[in-house]
């Protein structure tokens, strides 16, 4: 393999590259831990010294909890909602031929892709018109709209993987099209149920510009951190950093774990082959 | 392999496909319809109403601080003749632009490496580790890069310890790539490997083996496969960058303004939603023209001869 000293230098350099971009990611989330812990109100070199201050400010400050709570509701709500629609398009897809298909998918697909800027004040002028501006429901409804897109796209990636005839050969043995449903699909998409509750749970609990527009007073914890950083440098934006870093990179690698998705040649079974 | 036992496989693989067909007749419609309109009514409430709603605020009039509806163009005329809207969208362009450019430069080396040079456990721990920024505290790693930039941060603290002095790392266009690239590199460079790991690594033998050198295996056989994910990769990296609102925001201070910058200043600055919704509206109309635009170059130019036929 290492033949001359070209191949060896560019096998450096490729190698060389991929740390600087792991260096380039990893950089601003350890930055953030970091300085939570250190006791210098402005966070620089040199570390003033280990200290766990700033993180007893955060849990004696109210609005922190509250919007930490609220962060938690709606998080939660979206997920279980996010999952349950998104297996619904994703089932429907799988399973169903029917007029304005493309069109319906897209629905359920596009909305991540739109700036949440614009989608942030679309939402705002229509729903305050609609009588739903700032409300915590609404900045959970919102965030449905947006996670389904992904919790979808995992539950159809899973189907793939699904014999076509499985369900049908519950039908011939006599099973309702709900109870094949329930017995045959949903416990064999259960992994990737799993995984898109915990992704959609991530996807809301980062979520800050829809719910800065539509949440009116009920900030969630995104929003809040956002407020304090166009605020006076405040030593408790890491400590906050630190606590939403660990609980969504902990979302997901969850999801991560049950989805099993890889980038390699993985013997899919395929009916009819 | 006999002729005979291609058709039989064929006939199989028909009758597979039809039974559930076949089958659905005589079901019920009950059960799509049940799991169809929930899913339907949703995203019609909350995303496509409030996009339709922002195209038709933009034809509505401000009076007395009051919305009222109407039809008029003043809006329209109004923003896209300003100097402020021109200047934003040729600036926002332009960054979007450069982070496009260097998103996939980067990315395609990197992806290269994770997707041929990796053991299969390596690939997907770099996967794993590629996939958690993608849905995890944008924001606040932004704020840490102006922890790490700042005048009186961690880079300048180091390099003053030498004598030198600080440096203005923050506020400029490097900043700002920096803050872009945090969001569009992880995206990036996982489009491309999974795009590279479903390539036929048959072809790249068969290319090796009648001689060619890894360069020419890429430029001949790596390359024009990838052409759609490039595609996607380009698109996608100008679409969070033209979009974004945060690293304008910490990285520059809104200096010079994005379009993203505009519609929150417009919004904020008090009752001028029909301003804000033109621009909102502009913006998805330029979107939607480069989505088209990585369409048409994906699908390469011996498929682009067969579609005009």
């Amino acid at each position: 393999m290492n033949g001359t000293l070209a191949t060896r230098l560019s096998r450096l350099a490729q190698y060389g590259l991929l740390g600087a971009l792991f260096v380039f990611l990893a950089t601003p989330m350890l930055v953030i831990v970091v300085f939570s812990f250190d006791a210098n109100r402005f966070p620089t070199i040199p570390w003033g010294g280990f200290s766990l201050e700033w993180h007893r400010a955060i849990l004696a400050d109210p609005m922190i909890r509250d919007a930490f709570l609220n962060s938690v509701l709606v998080g939660l709500g979206t997920a279980a909602l996010a999952t349950a629609l998104g297996f619904a398009a994703a089932y429907l897809d799988f399973r169903h031929r029917f007029r304005f298909k493309l069109p319906f998918i897209l629905l359920v697909a596009v909305p991540p892709a739109v700036p949440a800027t614009i989608l942030g004040m679309a939402m705002l002028a229509f729903l305050s018109r609609i009588g739903l501006f700032g409300r915590l429901e609404t900045v959970m409804a919102c965030h449905v709209a947006i996670a389904t897109s992904f919790a979808m796209a995992i539950i159809r990636l899973r189907l793939n993987d699904l014999s076509r005839d499985l369900e049908p050969a519950a039908w011939n043995l006599g099973a309702s099209p709900l109870s094949a449903l329930l017995h045959v699909v949903i416990p064999f998409c259960r992994p990737a149920l799993i995984a898109s509750f915990f992704l959609s749970a991530a996807v809301s609990f980062d979520e800050f510009l829809i719910a800065w527009f539509v949440g009116g007073v009920h900030e969630t914890l995104p929003v809040r951190i956002l407020n304090l950083l166009q605020g006076q440098v405040n030593p408790k934006i890491n400590a906050i950093g630190t606590v939403v870093l660990v609980i969504s990179v902990a979302l997901v690698l969850l999801a991560q774990r049950f989805t099993g998705v890889r980038a390699g040649r993985r013997p899919k079974p395929r009916s009819g082959e | 392999m006999t002729a005979a036992s291609v058709t039989t496989r064929a006939s199989a693989r028909r009758r597979w496909l039809e039974m559930p067909r076949a089958r659905m007749a005589g079901s019920p419609k009950v059960l799509p319809a049940v799991l169809g309109l929930p899913v339907l009514l949703w995203q019609a409430v909350f995303f496509a109403a409030p996009l339709v709603f922002l195209v038709i605020v933009t034809f509505w009039q401000v009076k007395a601080f009051r919305l009222e509806p109407a039809f008029v163009l003043d809006n329209w005329s109004r923003i896209l003749f300003s100097t402020t809207f021109q200047r934003a969208l040729v600036h926002t362009i332009a960054v979007a632009g450069t982070t496009t450019l260097l998103a996939t430069a980067f990315a395609f080396p990197a992806a290269y490496t994770i997707a041929f040079r990796l053991s299969a456990r390596a690939r997907d721990l770099a996967v794993a580790f590629l996939v958690v920024p993608v849905f995890s505290s944008y924001m606040l790693r932004i704020y840490a890069w102006q922890i790490v930039l700042s005048p009186e941060g961690i880079i300048n603290a180091v390099v003053g310890a030498v004598g030198i002095g600080p440096l203005p790392l923050l506020g400029g266009a490097v900043s700002l790539q920096v803050g872009l690239l945090t969001l569009t590199l992880p995206i990036a460079v996982l489009i491309l490997v999974f795009a590279m790991a479903g390539i036929d690594r048959t072809l790249i033998e068969a290319a090796e083996n009648l001689g060619c050198r890894r360069a020419r295996v890429i430029a001949h056989v790596i390359l024009p496969s990838l052409r759609p994910a490039i595609a996607l990769t380009a698109t996608t990296s100008f679409l969070l960058a033209f979009g974004d609102y945060i690293s304008p925001l910490f990285m520059t201070g809104s200096k010079p303004p994005t379009l993203s910058i505009l519609i929150v200043d417009t919004v904020k600055s008090g009752s001028q939603w029909p301003r804000a919704s033109v621009i909102g509206v502009s913006m998805l109309l330029m979107l939607a023209l480069v989505l088209g635009l990585g369409q048409w170059l994906s699908r390469g130019r011996a498929a682009r001869k067969e579609a005009a036929r």
